[in-house]
């Protein structure tokens, strides 16, 4: 019998594939010719010990083993953070000795080194932290302390730098779900294709829960993200990311009339591409582009007595940034190295409720920096550095920095040195103009600036060490800081002309809210953070921090606690199964600007089992947040209470 | 007429020549030897193959016949006029020649020479093990004082005597395999044991990208050893390597200080001039009437180079120099 044709042609091209298929034999060839130079300058990283700077590194493993459904609950895993669950304000905040604000604006955040950073409203980092899937980040990168002298204005208290997955890691599928108390809804998914010069990944999640107990509940964030790294030719690296981020959550109070229950709504979307070029052995250039967009709605009817119906309160409206920089890296021996380059960025807001205009605030900001990494002494690295800012708001402003590195003995460094960094004031802190009429009756100027805010200062100084006993398997960072913050933009009201308006506050004269530089204070303390692996599979990982703000403010004074500790326990138990137990106590803290202070206990645990089908791994994991009594969160109203979950997650 | 290479072509080759002034002369002094050849119309003492003309090849050929020349007659030294030196292409085209001895210098002109040139002696030279396994598979010759090699790729030992001496606390060796070098594996397997390091190997199948492989690898190994393989490491697909052993944090290792620029963290190799000396030697020998080694060589003469950025940023502390040392001593105690 014959073989059918089709199966003589699917044997034939079999047969071509094989042939064309047949490997190239090693040769000398293999040893002499060039490669290509791959880890070019700019591709090395400084190491921990020779940054300019504490710097606390989140990896994976860790984020995994945390069971934490949220960047800004890992954070609680860094020795100096503060973070809240709620979404009340636009998404759960984190910030670094103290946030002293309804939003956290005090610190930057990157999302592989793009400005996540909402410039809408007062300036937050939160709906930044929400940019990507847990399940897509490899780690964070928290440069604790100020880091002007690199990365600008914003980041004027430290940085969190989310690095997500390589694409070339991520081949193929990987998905996860995550159902579970508290209305926990998880799912996510995301897809990489890959060859030697290209490597792709589309991931798209969503998250949801019912929120914190006494808050109106109901989180539901929806994400996509692309990711393209593509290597046309050597010494080129092309990559274009894009996404959008959806925040939709219920806010406000029962029966509170000044912010009744109703729902928010936050959407983003972004387009990144960079190129870096290796010029030469010791030198790289990198070009970026970067566009951001916002959308906020966050409206509700204000009922008012008869003859009027009400007004609407809206807090809504667009901003959108976009950002070209240049950075050029230099190997000048192997004791020199430098960078240097400038960034264009523009931003703009634009909102009739929050502005009185239909107008675009518009933000110019020229960014000139520089860092030497000077090997000044066989143990000593000198990191200087600087950056100039000039905006189109509030002038120029220099945040300069010198830092030293001593290599004490082997695993053994001493960091002395310090920094200053201006924060000008947010577009909302510096021109503000938010007015309530009905009936063509102008009833409130609830805001209104007068541009008298000036940038806020702070001047960091600080000793750290870290050590590494592999013998012992312990490393230790500590960090002690001096943070002199000047004139501190606060929410100030004040007397508006009499008859401006037709509400009066209590004490007879109508008034709005400014912004307006206070007092001048200082934040010192002391944290560690100690890293221990006592017998096999275990790792313990302590965390304390002990901050003193000596704010005349009640309420600043205690925007960080005095003494938050963090404990965080993995064990590798028979079977492969991942045990964790992680504890977080804190003392009494005023939570995003409010006045109540609480103190905060939660354990966590997570226990996961190692799963296999055919090539696939991943894992199945039980949660268990706050198993001990509930907390309080945001203003003290807000209870998180125990939320069990489970999570099934296929790697790739 | 002896087939000498040609004065035109010569001069091709040194137009694609690095422009050192000292390699230039040397090359001007092979041409006048190529010049002057024919005007003897004797046989050449000695034969050098080459498997191109490009400036490995010509590098080690010059070196070879700068050593061949050093010393009298009667110590194996050879006239340079006795020496014809011809590319790969030249020698297939000549008619059958009958010099003392051979000297192919790559696998191109060893594969050439081994299946023609039965009668007189031969060294094949300049070529990894595994070309010369191959060639001996593909003549079905064995190595005798007839027909002998001097490789050009490390003994396996040596760089796992290096790991152990660089990277004391690594206990996994990561290697990717292809096709093309999946016949090391028994050798690297043993060469891995014999020095107290287990080995975590990962195979790259035909027409398949490293990605799967090299993820495996890098989550089991402590380090990652290049293995010679056309397949697994190119110029195409050495980015994604590098740049995926850096993520991890998977020291990777190379076998040529190309790899070390690019971005290992050290390698061992020889160069062509360090093969070229060893073979002179053998050659030599040969002429002194000690016939050839019957077991092909391995490298005597090695460098170390470390990619100091990489390793520091790693946190190693690694110098070459001292390596280097460390390893030659350890080679000289039994």
């Amino acid at each position: 019998m014959r073989p059918p044709i089709y199966l003589a042609f699917l044997l034939g091209w079999g047969a071509q594939a094989t042939q064309a298929q047949t490997p190239v034999a090693v040769t000398e060839k293999d040893f002499l010719n060039d490669m290509p130079l791959v880890l070019s300058v700019s591709r090395l990283p400084q190491r921990l010990d020779e940054t300019p700077g504490a710097v606390t590194v989140l990896d994976r493993n860790m984020i995994r083993l945390s069971g934490a459904r949220d960047v800004a609950d890992l954070l609680l895993l860094v020795p100096g953070f503060q973070s809240s669950s709620s979404f009340e304000a636009d998404a759960p905040q984190a910030s670094y000795h103290g946030g002293f604000s309804t939003y956290a604006g005090r610190i930057q955040v990157l999302v592989d080194g793009r400005s996540a950073y909402s410039p809408f409203l007062f300036g937050s980092v939160a709906p930044g932290l929400q940019t990507v899937a847990i399940a897509d980040i490899e780690r964070i990168e928290v440069l604790r302390g100020s880091n002007s002298a690199s990365y600008g204005a914003r980041a004027f208290l430290g940085v969190i730098n989310i690095v997500t997955r390589d694409p070339a890691d991520t081949l193929g599928p990987q998905a996860s779900v995550t159902a579970g108390e508290n209305g926990v809804r998880d799912a996510q998914a995301s897809f990489g294709w890959g060859q030697d010069n290209a490597s792709i990944r589309l991931g798209v999640d969503r998250r949801g829960d019912d929120g914190l107990k006494g808050s109106n509940g109901r989180n539901r964030i929806n994400r996509v993200n692309f990711r393209a790294d593509l290597r046309p030719v050597a010494g080129d690296e092309i990559q274009l990311r894009l996404g959008g981020l959806a925040i939709d959550s219920g806010v406000g109070f029962a029966g509170n009339v000044d912010r009744p229950l109703h729902d928010r709504a936050f959407g983003s979307s972004y387009l990144q591409l960079d190129w870096r070029r290796n010029l030469a052995a010791d030198a790289d250039l990198a070009l970026g582009y970067a566009h951001t967009d916002e959308t906020f709605r966050d409206n509700f009817f204000f009922v008012l007595p008869v003859p009027f119906n009400g007004v609407t309160v809206d807090f809504g409206g667009r901003a959108s940034g976009d950002s070209v920089s240049l950075q050029h890296t230099v190997r000048q021996n192997a004791n020199l190295r430098f960078v240097w380059g400038g960034e264009l960025r523009r931003e703009s807001v634009t909102s009739k409720p929050l502005y009185n205009t239909d107008d675009p605030q518009q933000t110019q900001f020229t960014r000139l920096f520089g860092n030497v990494e000077w090997r000044a002494a066989r143990d000593v690295v000198v990191n200087a550095g600087g950056l100039l800012e000039r905006s189109s708001k509030s002038g120029d402003s220099f945040a300069p920095r010198l830092m030293a590195n001593w290599h004490a003995a082997d695993g053994q460094t001493l960091r002395a040195g310090l920094s200053k960094a201006y924060r000008p004031p947010s577009t909302f802190e510096s021109s503000s103009n938010v007015r309530y009429t009905a009936g063509g009756v102008l009833f409130q100027i609830a805001s209104l600036a007068r541009g008298t805010a000036q940038p806020e200062s702070v001047v960091a100084r600080e000793i750290g060490y870290l050590g590494e006993f592999p013998r012992q398997g312990l490393s230790l960072d500590v960090r002690l800081f001096h943070e002199q913050i000047g004139g501190i933009i606060r929410r100030t009201p004040y007397a508006l002309a009499p008859g401006t308006q037709l509400l009066q506050s209590a004490a007879g004269f109508a008034q709005a809210i400014d912004y307006v530089n206070a007092e001048d204070f200082s934040i010192r303390g002391l944290e560690y953070q100690l890293k221990w692996r006592p017998w096999a599979g275990a790792q313990l990982v302590f965390n304390q921090a002990w901050t003193n703000i000596d704010s005349s403010d009640a309420g600043a004074a205690l925007a960080a606690p005095k003494l938050a500790s963090t404990l965080m326990w993995t064990q590798k138990l028979p079977r492969g199964v991942d045990l964790s137990l992680i504890h977080h106590e804190r003392g009494p803290m005023t939570l995003q600007g409010s006045s109540v202070q609480f103190p905060m206990r939660r354990t966590d645990l997570r226990l996961g089992l190692p799963l296999q089908w055919g090539k696939q791994r991943g894992d199945l994991a039980v949660v268990v947040q706050n198993l001990g009594a509930p907390y309080q969160d945001y203003n003290g109203s807000f209870l998180f209470q125990r939320r069990a979950f489970v999570a099934l997650r296929v790697d790739n | 007429m002896l087939p000498m290479l040609p004065m035109a072509q010569l001069r091709s080759i040194l137009q694609c020549l690095p422009p050192r002034p000292w390699f230039r002369l040397a090359l001007l002094l092979l041409l006048a030897l190529a010049a002057a050849a024919p005007a003897r119309a004797a046989e050449p003492v000695v034969v050098v193959v080459i498997s191109e003309r490009s400036a490995s090849y010509l590098e080690a050929a010059e070196v070879l016949v700068r050593e061949l020349e050093l010393g009298a007659p009667e110590r194996g030294g050879v006239a340079r006029a006795d020496i014809a030196l011809m590319a790969a292409g030249e020698y297939a085209a000549a008619p059958q020649l009958a010099p003392k001895l051979f000297i192919a210098v790559g696998a191109g002109a060893s594969s050439l020479l081994a299946a023609r040139e039965t009668r007189v002696p031969q060294i094949a030279t300049l070529l990894p093990a595994a070309s010369f396994e191959q060639i001996m598979q593909a003549t079905g010759r064995r190595p005798s004082a007839m027909f002998s090699a001097v490789y050009l790729s490390q003994p396996l030992v040596r760089q796992f005597d290096l790991i152990r001496l660089a990277l004391p606390e690594a206990r996994r060796v990561g290697v990717l395999l292809g096709a093309d070098s999946q016949g090391q594996a028994p050798a690297l397997q043993a060469a891995a044991l014999s020095r107290g390091l287990e080995l975590a190997s990962a195979q790259v199948g035909p027409g398949e990208t490293a990605y799967a492989a090299l993820q495996k690898v890098l989550e089991d190994a402590d380090l990652l050893l290049a293995v010679p393989s056309p397949q697994v490491y190119n110029s195409s697909s050495i980015q994604n390597i590098l740049l995926s052993s850096y993520r991890a944090r998977v020291p990777f290792i190379g076998f040529s200080a190309s790899y070390v620029q690019a971005g290992a963290v050290f390698a061992v190799y020889s160069t062509p001039a360090m093969i070229s000396r060893q073979t002179a030697v053998m050659a030599r020998n040969l002429l002194m009437g000690r016939g050839l080694p019957i077991a092909p060589q391995h490298p005597q003469e090695f460098s170390v180079s470390v990619n100091e950025q990489v390793a520091r940023s790693l946190g190693l502390k690694l110098d070459a120099a001292a390596l280097a040392e460390r390893l030659r001593q350890l080679e000289r105690t039994p």
